[in-house]
């Protein structure tokens, strides 16, 4: 059995499930990080399989500029994430409501 | 001319601005010499108009300036000086100054002196206004200044609740009428584009007559109004609360009267629409014989008078609406003098016995008051209309008409209201100035007014008596204009018959009302047979109506006031406002619980945003591929 | 100077409001009445120069701002705003005068001044925009007067003030845009100046949404019923200056827009909506005048007596006759000066007793004679009494309804009996009778400065009611147009039928032989 487009898309499709479900499930930051880059993942495996199958490298242009920022977002939010935990000695979701309206 | 006209118009103006200076100073003697002399100047000036007019002159006509144009609407200060508006200028003019005169010994004592004439003064103004204006406008702005008077004069004395209870009461129910009035002038300003006496009438032939009909309506549902005719009439026997020069003067001899004026006024719409006549006159004779059984049994002396008035309003009214205005007009001049006199009498007895108004209370003052027992006496007599006295030749002259217009049923109620009036009349004499002296009982000692006061009455006195010679000129200078005929009762016979008939019922009248309370001798204290009885209850709380409208108009009107503030405005209007308001706020205070600032939460949200989106996405794009076959299937289904 | 008369009227008070802040608390007040003494000589400048027999716009001015979308600067008056502008000045330079011991003086004295502006904004405007900005802008100085010096309940009252009037004009907004647009698909240019869009004859049923959308703006400004609950909370907390400047200028912007915009433009739809508008404003008429006469607070029975009459506006308004429009806009301006006096006497005995209930009083007529008789004067102007300023609009307002309907001038007509009812009530209570207070004992009579502001209230309205023509002439020449606009535009039976063609039939037949001789 010859590996598809479909293939890709549906182990995207469930990467971002699984993904989708870690972002709501998750209470602590750095699992709801990696959550978060399954998410993108999901979706660069997406962009570079459609852009094989329709031979247009836009899609994994895309993918690069999707990792790298990606790869910036960690590196930004890890520096928040680790000033918090000095600041309240704890990353658990529920603790973090300062947004409270 | 026109000189005379301004001075006789604008000196009583003068007269109570300058009067005003002082209302709220201690006071003054002057001011009331001055307002004296200033209305006597207007008194001299009319005189002058009369002669004028009496000697054949044109009527004089001016106008002073615009007031209100607009649109096609023009409405001048215009004064005309007829042979109309000259005899109820006279008229006021001569009462006024005496009763100005009067006042000067009358409120002699009262810290309100100066206020007083500016006030007094103020209503000779708007009364010449209105009798002297040439249009409608000119009229109604006369016509509410009166009002405003009243209102100022009933309520003079302020510190009294029942004083100003009845000045807002009159100008509340005057305030009804001029509502017709109002609607009068503007059918027509509508029908005829103009508001100019002379001008209006010219066209009023050439209308439809259910138009005419209601013009006539309006305009005498103000002249009810002003005139107090039933049934709003309740406000004039409670404006007795006023001092008494004013009763004198406004509800007796002047404003009351302006209803009457209206009418001869626009005597050229009336004799137009007969019915509407006929309506009036049977009003009139409704009015004379349903006052008249109220003064019988009344037991205060200016409320019985004031009865009297509204009896004799009746009178007039039954004139004009049988179509003799000259009639009525007349027997409003004669009706001015003599009444004016009995209410000044009546002053003059208020003033001896230290305001008290219960003549059962009183009894002998003959013998200390001996002019005013002479000059309420004779205008009595008057009122009565015994020959050779002023009523006689106006009241019987109105009989006549009556009967030569062949309206025998309202001939009838007025002959026997002539009885009635005689008998009242004759019974407040009686009880006043005869008999034994009750008063003693009470511990007061009466004197005579001063003597200028008399003095200042003495014309009217004089006019009462003779007031009757004035009948032949008086219908000479009229009927140039007032389409006047005399009345000939074709058969001398039937004349005297009815002449002396009238005069004998009449004066047994006066007869039986002096045997029975010229010796009467104790107070009435409620438990006599006779004032228990239906009738006595009956007429002595007015027929009920004062009740009547306390009860099923003012009460219900001012409970509604109360239920549409604190019901209608506040918890159904101001509350949906404010509902609404709280619907907002309430849905801004329950989804604010959505931002718990939880993070996991808001991601939950997005989720549940996203997918919510995506369905919406997927529905839209099948509906848009199979939207032919949607409406296929909606047509189906009848949509 | 004169060609910008318009401009500096509007602007000379904001700039001198903005100069206020370096005044000295001590001369404020001195600043405060020269600044409005000058503005209101100005604006008698402008009567002055006014030409009285021209019905259209005069001192026009005009400055692109947004030409793209034809949004403009553009200002101009004609005899129906010119008077209300100067009622504007006058009751600021009044108002400043009779300012007692208010707090914070300095700040009152620039939010009024800054008031000016937008009033006289407000009625000079000619460009929907600016008229828009004029509008919304107003609400501000009265939200901070209400909310600033107000009675207890200030915060509530200014808020719902401030709210309902804003929803009501978001919605005239909408017509606004919608009207510019129907403009540019008609024309292809965009443009929001008034008189462009006189010139745009619309479909009725286009119409009939667009007067409706307006109608909601002005009428929570008029207050018209059933939108009327915020003006008796926004004259119960208001200190006296804001309930005399927001019952004698802000309530007749409303009436004025229906004039300007509601009747010239939708011509169909007012004719259409006139019966029920007529049926609102006897509500207003009557059902607020019972509500006044249950009143225990002297203030609110005004307050409620000022919505009575701007129903009579209304009406006058809707009869959409010469007689009836005069009327309703010489009403506006009577009873700007009758209710603004009201005001300022209700504020003279909140003064002295810091109450407004009428129980409190009694027997005040004993005690100050002066102020029961200008309180007297200005009572039987409210109630309407011939030879006052009121006398005239009404009678002019009720004479032109009368023209559309008999039975509903009946019914409006019992204004004149309602009215004397509260008010005389009212009167009773608080003059008439014994003092019954030891506190109303040594009442002080009206002041030297409340004089200033009350007398000059109490000759115009016995001036203008006996002699009302300087100011009904130019209302007239400049109503005469736009009911002839009205009767021109308008597309519909009904409206030919109510609105009157003021051109005489007389040129029409002369017209007529003419083409016959023609042919």
């Amino acid at each position: 059995m010859e590996i598809g487009l479909n293939h890709y898309l549906v182990l995207s499709t469930i990467l971002f499930a699984i993904g989708l479900v870690g972002v709501m499930r998750r209470k602590n930051l750095l699992l709801l990080f990696f959550a978060t880059e399954i998410l993108l993942n999901a979706v660069n495996i997406a962009f570079a399989a459609i852009s094989h199958y329709y031979g247009d490298l836009t899609g994994q242009m895309f993918a690069f500029f999707v990792i790298a920022i990606a790869a910036s977002e960690v590196a930004v939010g890890l520096g928040l994430l680790i000033v918090w935990y000095k600041r309240h000695s704890s990353i658990d979701l529920d603790a973090l409501t300062t947004m409270k309206g | 001319m026109e000189k005379y006209l301004y001075i006789a118009l604008f000196a009583p103006l003068v007269s109570s601005l300058f009067s005003a200076l002082f209302t709220a100073t201690p006071k003054k003697l002057f001011t009331g010499i001055i307002a004296s002399v200033l209305i006597f100047t207007s008194f001299v000036a009319s005189t002058i108009l009369l002669l004028h007019i009496l000697k054949g002159g044109e009527p004089i006509h001016v106008t002073l300036m615009t007031w209100m144009a607009t649109g096609d609407l023009y409405i001048p200060f215009g004064f005309v000086v007829d042979q109309i508006s000259v005899t109820m200028m006279m008229v006021v003019t001569l009462v006024s100054t005496i009763v100005h005169i009067y006042s000067i010994g009358y409120m002699d004592h009262d810290k309100g002196f100066n206020r007083f004439f500016a006030w007094l003064s103020a209503f000779v103004f708007s009364m010449m206004i209105l009798v002297m204006s040439d249009n409608y406008a000119g009229l109604f702005i006369g016509w509410e200044g009166v009002g405003l008077c009243s209102w100022g004069l009933i309520g003079f004395w302020y510190h009294k609740e029942i004083a100003t209870w009845a000045s807002n009461e009159a100008f509340i129910m005057n305030r009804i009428a001029d509502l017709g009035m109002l609607i009068g002038i503007f059918l027509v300003y509508w029908n005829t584009g103009t508001l100019q006496y002379d001008e209006a009438f010219a066209l009023m032939p050439s209308l439809d007559s259910a138009t005419l009909t209601w013009i006539g309506i309006f305009l005498f549902i103000g002249a009810m109004g002003k005139s107090a005719q039933f049934p709003l009439h309740t406000w004039l026997a409670d404006a007795m609360e006023g001092p008494t020069p004013v009763s004198a003067l406004i509800h007796a001899a002047t404003m009351v009267t302006a209803g009457v004026y209206l009418v001869v006024r626009s005597n050229e719409l009336y004799s137009l629409i007969p019915n509407v006549g006929l309506f009036i006159a049977s009003l009139g004779a409704f009015v004379a014989l349903f006052a008249a059984s109220m003064a019988l049994v009344n037991r205060d002396m200016k409320r019985i008078i004031a009865y009297s008035t509204l009896s004799q309003l009746g009178y007039m009214f039954a004139a004009a609406g049988l179509g003799a205005y000259w009639v009525a007009l007349f027997h409003l001049m004669a009706h001015a003098f003599f009444k004016a006199l009995l209410f000044l009498g009546a002053g003059n007895v208020m003033h001896a016995m230290h305001d008290e108004l219960d003549p059962f209370k009183m009894g002998g003052l003959k013998k200390v008051m001996k002019w005013t027992w002479i000059m309420m006496t004779i205008a009595s007599l008057a009122l009565a209309g015994i020959f050779p006295f002023a009523g006689f030749f106006s009241k019987d002259t109105i009989l006549e008409a009556a009967f030569a217009e062949h309206h025998f049923v309202i001939y009838g109620v007025l002959l026997f209201t002539a009885g009635l009036t005689a008998f009242y009349s004759f019974r407040l004499v009686a009880l006043i100035f005869h008999g034994e002296e009750r008063y003693k009982i009470f511990g007061i000692h009466p004197h005579e007014a001063y003597r200028f006061m008399l003095i200042a009455m003495s014309p009217l006195l004089i006019l009462a008596m003779i007031a009757g010679v004035f009948q032949e000129p008086f219908f000479a200078m009229v009927e140039e204009i007032l389409s006047a005929h005399e009345y000939h009762i074709h058969s001398h016979t039937t004349l005297w018959i009815m002449l002396v008939g009238t005069q004998l019922f009449v004066a047994l009248a006066i007869l039986y009302a002096y045997k029975k309370y010229a010796t009467w001798s104790s107070v009435p204290d409620g438990t006599s047979p006779i004032e228990n009885s239906f009738f006595y209850k009956l007429l002595f709380n007015q027929y009920y109506i004062p009740y009547f409208y306390e009860t099923y108009i003012v009460k219900p009107y001012r409970e509604a006031s109360e239920l549409f503030w604190t019901k209608v405005d506040l918890k159904i209007v101001d509350a949906t406002v404010d509902g609404i308001a709280g619907i907002v706020y309430g849905t801004g205070e329950k989804t604010r619980q959505m931002q718990s600032g939880n993070l996991s939460t808001m991601l939950k949200w997005m989720v549940a945003g996203l997918v919510g989106l995506l369905f919406l996405a997927v529905a839209f794009g099948l509906a848009a591929r199979y939207s032919d076959e949607i409406i296929v299937f909606l047509s189906a289904l009848g949509v | 100077m004169l060609d910008h008369i318009l401009s500096l009227l509007i602007f000379f008070p904001a700039l001198a409001a903005l100069f206020g802040f370096m005044i000295q608390k001590e001369s404020m007040r001195a600043y405060g009445i020269s600044v409005a003494a000058i503005e209101f000589a100005l604006s008698l400048w402008l009567w002055f120069a006014f030409d009285g027999n021209v019905a259209g716009m005069q001192f026009m001015e005009n400055l692109p701002l947004v030409p793209s979308f034809g949004i403009n600067y553009i200002l101009g008056v004609d005899g129906i705003s010119l008077f209300i502008i100067i009622l504007a000045a006058f009751f600021t330079m009044i108002g400043i005068a009779s300012l007692t011991d208010t707090p914070n003086v300095k700040n009152m004295i620039i939010t009024l001044l800054f008031l000016q502006m937008t009033m006289v904004g407000v009625f000079a405007a000619l460009d929907a925009i600016i008229f828009y900005i004029f509008w919304e802008l107003s609400l501000v100085p009265m939200l901070y007067i209400i909310g600033a010096w107000g009675g207890p309940l200030r915060i509530y009252a200014s808020i719902k003030f401030f709210l309902y009037t804003f929803a009501g004009s978001l919605v005239m907004l909408v017509g606004m845009l919608f009207m510019a647009y129907f403009y540019y698909q008609a024309t292809g240019v965009w443009s929001f100046a008034i008189l462009d869009w006189y010139r745009l004859i619309l479909p009725e049923s286009l119409q009939l949404w667009l007067f409706a959308a307006f109608f909601i703006g002005f009428a929570i400004k008029v207050p018209m019923f059933p939108f009327h609950t915020w003006l008796p909370y926004a004259h119960g907390q208001a200190p006296t200056i804001g309930s005399v400047i927001l019952a004698a200028i802000l309530l007749k912007m409303g009436t004025y827009a229906f004039i300007r915009f509601s009747l010239p433009m939708f011509p169909d739809a007012a004719a259409f909506f006139m019966v029920p508008i007529a049926i609102i404003a006897i509500i207003m008429i009557v059902y607020t005048a019972m509500v006044a006469y249950a009143q225990k607070d002297v203030k609110q029975v005004v307050a409620y007596s000022s919505i009575s009459h701007m129903g009579v506006i209304i009406l006058g308004t809707f009869a959409l006759n010469v007689e009836g429009i005069s009327g309703s806009i010489f009403l506006m301006i009577a009873h700007g000066v009758v209710s603004g006096a009201l005001f300022l006497l209700v504020g003279v005995i909140y003064d002295r007793r810091h109450t407004k209930m009428m129980s409190e009083f009694g027997g005040l007529a004993h005690v100050m004679p002066r102020y029961a008789t200008i309180f007297g004067v200005m009572l039987m102007a409210s109630v309407g009494m011939p030879l006052t300023i009121n006398f005239v609009g009404e009678f002019l307002s009720l004479l032109g309804f009368y023209q559309q309907s008999h039975i509903l001038t009946l019914l409006a007509g019992t204004a004149i009996i309602v009215g004397a009812i509260y008010m005389l009530a009212a009167y009773k209570k608080m003059f008439f009778g014994e003092v019954t207070k030891e506190e109303n004992k040594n009442l002080k009579d009206v002041n030297k400065r409340e004089w200033v502001a009350l007398l000059p209230l109490a000759v115009i309205t016995i001036w203008l009611g006996i002699y009302p023509n300087p100011v009904l002439a130019p209302i007239d020449n400049s109503v005469k147009s736009v009911v002839q606009l009205m009767h021109n535009k308008a597309t519909t039976e009904l409206a030919k039928d109510r609105i009157p063609n003021l051109v005489k039939p007389k040129v029409v037949i002369i017209e007529k032989t003419i083409i016959e001789e023609v042919h």
